[in-house]
């Protein structure tokens, strides 16, 4: 449990960090309200339309994997973003984006209502949910600070690392979730 | 099962990790689209921007404005910061498209650039032949045109100012009449146009001086600030191998405009090592200069920092090896600086080198009192020339070279003009200069006292173009 929420926490904050500053650089590419709401049209609908088979395959492959392509799905797609120039690939990053944050979404819910099963769920989530909205705020309040010094480019680089350390620390947990039912 | 899990991990960590190198190593900055020059404390609404690459689109732009009756103004990279390169409802001729490496004469030495083109462009152009430009900029960013028509210096100490390196130029007239300037050829546009600001006329093509590409050996060393000028004299100018030369005075408060440290470019024993070292590099490292500098602009002690930093790594750096060309191609992009209530700007001050002491001396006394954030300085030197109309060199001069951060709103301007004022007031009594593409501070006498043909500089302009077609905001300002 703890590592899922040391990983979930990372993934928070590489969010936190670049989703403000996502949005202002989708805005610098589009030039006008329709291809913005558009594109934010895109991920949300492309996240719809994959839910229920996510949540479908998640119970047979273990939404584990998952929470892992998610991970790495979104390192690499920060990595991506500096090299974006036109607007056709910004759609089709959104979609990518939709189906990454869809698997986040299901899985995330599944694996936590797995680690908390019992009398004290209320608590447990209660306790999930204050840390890794704990770190993303202080995530946010940082990264603004930080992009003063750094270019915006930067802080894609560095929400992607983050990614990618969440995703491996994901690897790690199963094993450890029964030990930590137990405490 | 494991195993195979083991190297998909393996597998894309490697390829990711490719991935990531690939994405940095593309990373552009954004262009902007305004009308403003990087300074952006005077952005002003242009007729439009006409981008040429044919002689024939200038020309033409030229004509239709005596037709129309439209002021004219030309613009390079746009890192001149007192609005040469603009003017309110005219139209911009951006140049930057029109970047052609026309000749290359290997055995005269000699290169022939359409004005657009940078430094860059041409170093990557002559670097092959084993060839140097003579003088530029110790960054390689600016265009040749915008760098003849500011009359540029940098840190080769046995070539003065860009003027003494030009053979001859092809001139856009007012009139959109084309001819060739030298010298001896239509002689009274030559020392008009370069120092010119674009006043004269459009710079279509010019032919340069070139020198061998070299191999130097770095040498560093830190001094009090006293110790300088007889060092120099004596170890650097003194020193026939030393071929360049750039110095550095705190800005931090523990050792402000007292600490130094110098770096000199010495002609290595060994020149046939040079081939080890002349590829072209370009800029690197600039995830780091550009955080520290970003703290030195904000804290003391980032300014401490910083310093302590750049000490260490020039330290590191005494002793090693450079291609001329490569040590005129340094870090620029960590200048490069986005805010939107502060921005950057720059000053530069000539002082006879035996002023030197005195005159820093005087500046500390200065910048004590007031509020003023000033970064970073380097140092370099120019020898006397006048050729230009506009010269700064009117002797043997240290040029001290200012980053200064500051507000946008009108307060904030104000009381750099103030400081600004001040510190030109005493570059002047120590028999100085200052340098004029950057913002209007100076007031219109301490133009006249630092450049005591100023006058004759805008009568010869309005002979020249009666009209006033070519213009832009540093004509408004001082030639009016």
């Amino acid at each position: 449990m703890r590592i899922f929420i040391f990983s979930q926490s990372i993934a928070l904050i590489s969010s936190s960090i670049v989703f403000p500053y996502y949005l202002l650089f989708i805005k610098n590419v589009g030039s006008s309200f329709a291809q913005f709401g558009l594109a934010y049209g895109l991920f949300t609908l492309t996240s719809a339309l994959v839910h229920r088979w996510i949540g479908k395959t998640s119970d047979k492959v273990g939404s584990k994997v998952f929470l892992i392509i998610h991970a790495w799905g979104m390192a690499v797609a920060f990595i991506t973003l500096p090299l974006v120039s036109s607007l056709l690939q910004v759609y089709m990053l959104q979609v990518f984006l939709g189906v990454l944050g869809a698997m986040q979404k299901t899985c995330e819910k599944s694996m936590l209502t797995e680690f908390t099963a019992g009398s004290k769920q209320g608590e447990l989530i209660g306790n999930y949910h204050f840390w890794t909205t704990m770190c993303s705020a202080l995530a946010v309040m940082g990264s603004g600070f930080l992009i003063d010094y750094l270019t915006i480019h930067a802080i894609f680089y560095v929400g992607s690392i983050f990614f990618l350390i969440s995703g491996l620390m994901m690897f790690k947990v199963q094993q450890d979730s029964t030990k930590s039912l137990n405490n | 099962m494991r195993i195979k899990s083991n190297i998909a991990i393996i597998l894309f960590l490697i390829g990711y990790g490719s991935f990531f190198l690939y994405s940095v190593s593309q990373e552009k900055t954004d262009s902007k689209s305004t009308i403003s020059d990087v300074s952006g404390l005077m952005p002003v609404k242009v007729k439009r921007v006409v981008k040429g690459n044919e002689e024939k689109s200038f020309i033409n732009t030229v004509k239709e404005a005596n037709e129309k009756d439209l002021k004219v103004s030309i613009a390079g990279k746009m890192h001149s910061q007192g609005g040469h390169t603009y003017y309110e409802d005219a139209v911009v001729m951006d140049t930057t498209g029109y970047n052609e490496i026309l000749k290359i004469d290997p055995e005269k030495k000699i290169v022939r650039v359409q004005s657009g083109a940078t430094w860059d462009d041409i170093q990557q152009a002559i670097n092959p032949y084993g060839l140097s430009i003579k003088v530029m900029q110790s960054q390689n960013i600016f265009t040749i045109g915008g760098s003849l028509s500011v009359n540029v210096h940098g840190r080769d100490i046995r070539n003065g100012s860009l003027i003494e390196t030009v053979k001859s130029f092809r001139l856009l007239k007012p009139d959109g009449e084309v001819i060739t300037v030298s010298r001896t050829e239509n002689g009274e546009y030559f020392p008009l146009v370069i120092g010119g600001y674009g006043l004269f006329g459009m710079i279509l093509d010019v032919e340069i001086e070139l020198t061998n590409d070299e191999l130097y050996q770095m040498r560093t060393k830190q001094m009090d600030y006293k110790d300088y000028p007889s060092y120099f004299k004596k170890n650097v100018k003194g020193n026939k191998n030393v071929r360049m030369h750039l110095a550095r005075i705190s800005t931090s408060p523990d050792s402000f405009l007292k600490d130094m440290y110098v770096t000199d470019y010495e002609l290595a024993e060994k020149q046939e090592d040079l081939k080890n070292y002349n590829e072209l590099k370009s800029d690197r490292g600039t995830w780091l200069t550009k955080p520290l500098l970003g703290l030195s602009r904000d804290f003391d002690w980032g300014k401490e920092m910083f310093w302590k930093l750049q000490n260490k790594y020039f330290e590191k750096k005494d002793g090693s090896y450079v291609s001329r060309n490569n040590s005129m191609r340094s870090e620029s992009e960590f200048l490069e600086y986005k805010d939107e209530e502060n921005t950057d700007i720059l000053q530069e001050y000539f002082v006879p080198v035996d002023e030197f002491s005195s005159y820093i001396e005087d500046l500390r006394g200065i910048l004590s009192e007031e509020e003023f954030n000033l970064v970073n300085i380097t140092i370099r030197y120019v020898g006397h020339n006048e050729d230009a109309v506009l010269s700064f060199a009117k002797d043997d001069m240290f040029a001290l070279v200012l980053l200064i951060n500051q507000g946008i709103a009108e307060e904030d301007k104000k009381q750099t003009q103030k400081v600004v004022r001040k510190m030109i007031g005493v570059t002047l009594e120590h028999g100085g200069s200052y340098y004029l593409p950057y913002y209007s501070y100076p007031t219109k006498e301490q133009m006249k006292l630092a450049y005591p043909r100023t006058e004759e500089f805008f009568s010869m302009k309005r002979k020249l173009d009666p009209e006033e077609r070519f213009v832009n905001m540093f004509y408004e300002e001082y030639g009016k």
